[in-house]
């Protein structure tokens, strides 16, 4: 196939070769209508790949599967000759072959917010996508309305959320009052880094911050008797804040190959642990020299 | 007892996580039963080989492969499955005592807590890295 193009390509651009010749033979190739609306479903059959990558690279799935998906759905059109995606956590390159014509698309990835419903929601599109005749004109409606999708209201996150860490804190050892103290002060804890995550404050400070909001309010409530380990309530607290995407994607990028995309994934785990240590190490730093 | 109890805690802490990384409703009770599991066997390994390290091994084992399963039974995706299901087993508290051994200038203990992490750490991996590669190569052999 490749061999068969390169050739394609090279009958093109023979009329350069043969600029010395008296009578240079100008080929003019001509396009059937069918082969030009032909060319332009497929402009719009990459684009269409592209946003679906990059929907479900932004809600934390794992580059193969991007990578994957995009090549499928391109590749279950009959007039698409070649395609190849190259996905990073940052960025999607796509780029199809059809009736002679390369056509390639870069879609730069910024902000990354996790929701593994949508994740589910586009491969499950993708595949009806494959397997049905679906024009791409549908196919970007159905994706729009995937993408308007609101998964879980803010206010059940922040609740069961903090219920999970009040459960973690007492799964690590801790007493009953420290599941109260701790649900209290992950509550404060997520909400602050919601907030501060609308306001596109990078992840490095967002989770510093939220480090330091749960030790010292940890700190504040063991002060006031409500808990009886102090460890237990911030090791608790700072639960929700650990990059459990990044890390279970780094493991499972780097094993399918994919390992530009396992070491940015692990080096955005590895920080966010450092935030997080240095936000509690800081406030703690002071508790124990006496300040508070 | 001690089992049933602290399955019940990891149950409702994994759901509590799935909601955070908003999995679908319709799989929150199957991570929530994968991250019991896994905590469970990790308590049990690590009183019969008596090391953590081993222990976070096999639970890690168990719940990639059971994410595989659920993944391939339920035609989702398996990081939906894994990525709460492994959460319980991130060794938080190992990291936390590393940073209060730190701050305390504790430097023996923060190297022994540390040490120890990094190992728990890379035994989860190593348990994923295996799951995930059975699971593909059985793909394989299945498409062929």
């Amino acid at each position: 196939m490749f061999i068969k193009s390169l050739f394609f390509i090279f009958k093109l651009h023979k009329f350069d070769n043969d600029f010395t010749s008296k009578n240079p033979t100008i080929e003019v190739i001509y396009l059937t209508p069918k082969e030009k609306f032909e060319q332009k479903e497929a402009k719009n059959l990459l684009l269409l790949a592209t946003r679906t990558g990059s929907i479900m690279l932004q809600n934390g799935a794992e580059t193969y599967r991007v990578e994957d998906t995009i090549v499928r759905m391109c590749k279950s059109r009959k007039y698409i000759q070649a395609v190849d995606a190259f996905v990073t956590p940052t960025g999607i390159f796509a780029s199809l072959e059809c009736q002679g014509e390369l056509t390639t698309n870069i879609q730069r990835i910024k902000s990354i917010k996790i929701d593994l419903n949508k994740v589910d929601l586009i491969n499950n599109f993708s595949r009806k996508f494959v397997n049905s005749n679906m024009s791409t004109k549908q196919g970007m409606s159905e994706l729009a309305k995937i993408n308007m999708i609101k998964s879980y209201k803010q206010a059940e996150i922040v609740i069961y959320g903090s219920l999970s860490a009040a459960f973690f804190s007492i799964l690590f050892g801790g007493a009953g009052l420290d599941f109260i103290s701790s649900f209290l002060v992950s509550i404060i804890v997520i909400m602050c880094t919601t907030i501060l995550a609308k306001y596109d404050v990078s992840f490095f400070i967002s989770n510093f911050c939220g480090a330091a909001i749960a030790s010292l309010l940890s700190i504040l409530f063991f002060k006031m008797g409500l808990g009886e380990n102090m460890d237990k309530i911030i090791i608790g607290s700072l639960m929700p804040l650990v990059p459990g995407v990044s890390i279970t994607n780094a493991i499972r990028d780097t094993i399918s190959g994919d390992f530009v995309s396992g070491l940015s994934r692990g080096m955005e785990a590895f920080v966010i642990a450092s935030a997080i240590a240095f936000g509690a190490g800081f406030i703690l730093n002071i508790y124990f020299k006496g300040m508070v | 007892m001690e089992f049933i109890k602290s399955f019940i805690f990891s149950f409702c802490g994994t759901i509590g996580f799935s909601i955070i990384f908003k999995t679908p409703r319709d799989s929150l009770i199957k991570t929530g039963i994968l991250g019991g599991l896994g905590w469970v066997i990790n308590l049990f390994m690590t009183n019969l080989f008596n090391s953590p390290v081993t222990g976070m091994f096999f639970a890690a084992l168990t719940v990639g492969i059971l994410g595989e399963i659920l993944a391939t039974h339920f035609k989702k995706p398996a990081t939906i499955f894994i990525i709460p299901g492994i959460i319980t087993l991130v060794p938080g508290a190992g990291m936390y005592y590393t940073m209060l051994a730190l701050i305390k200038k504790e430097f023996y203990n923060a190297i022994k807590t540390g040490t120890e992490t990094i190992f728990i750490a890379a035994a989860i991996a190593i348990g994923i890295i295996l799951s995930s590669t059975l699971s593909k190569s059985i793909k394989r052999v299945k498409g062929k």
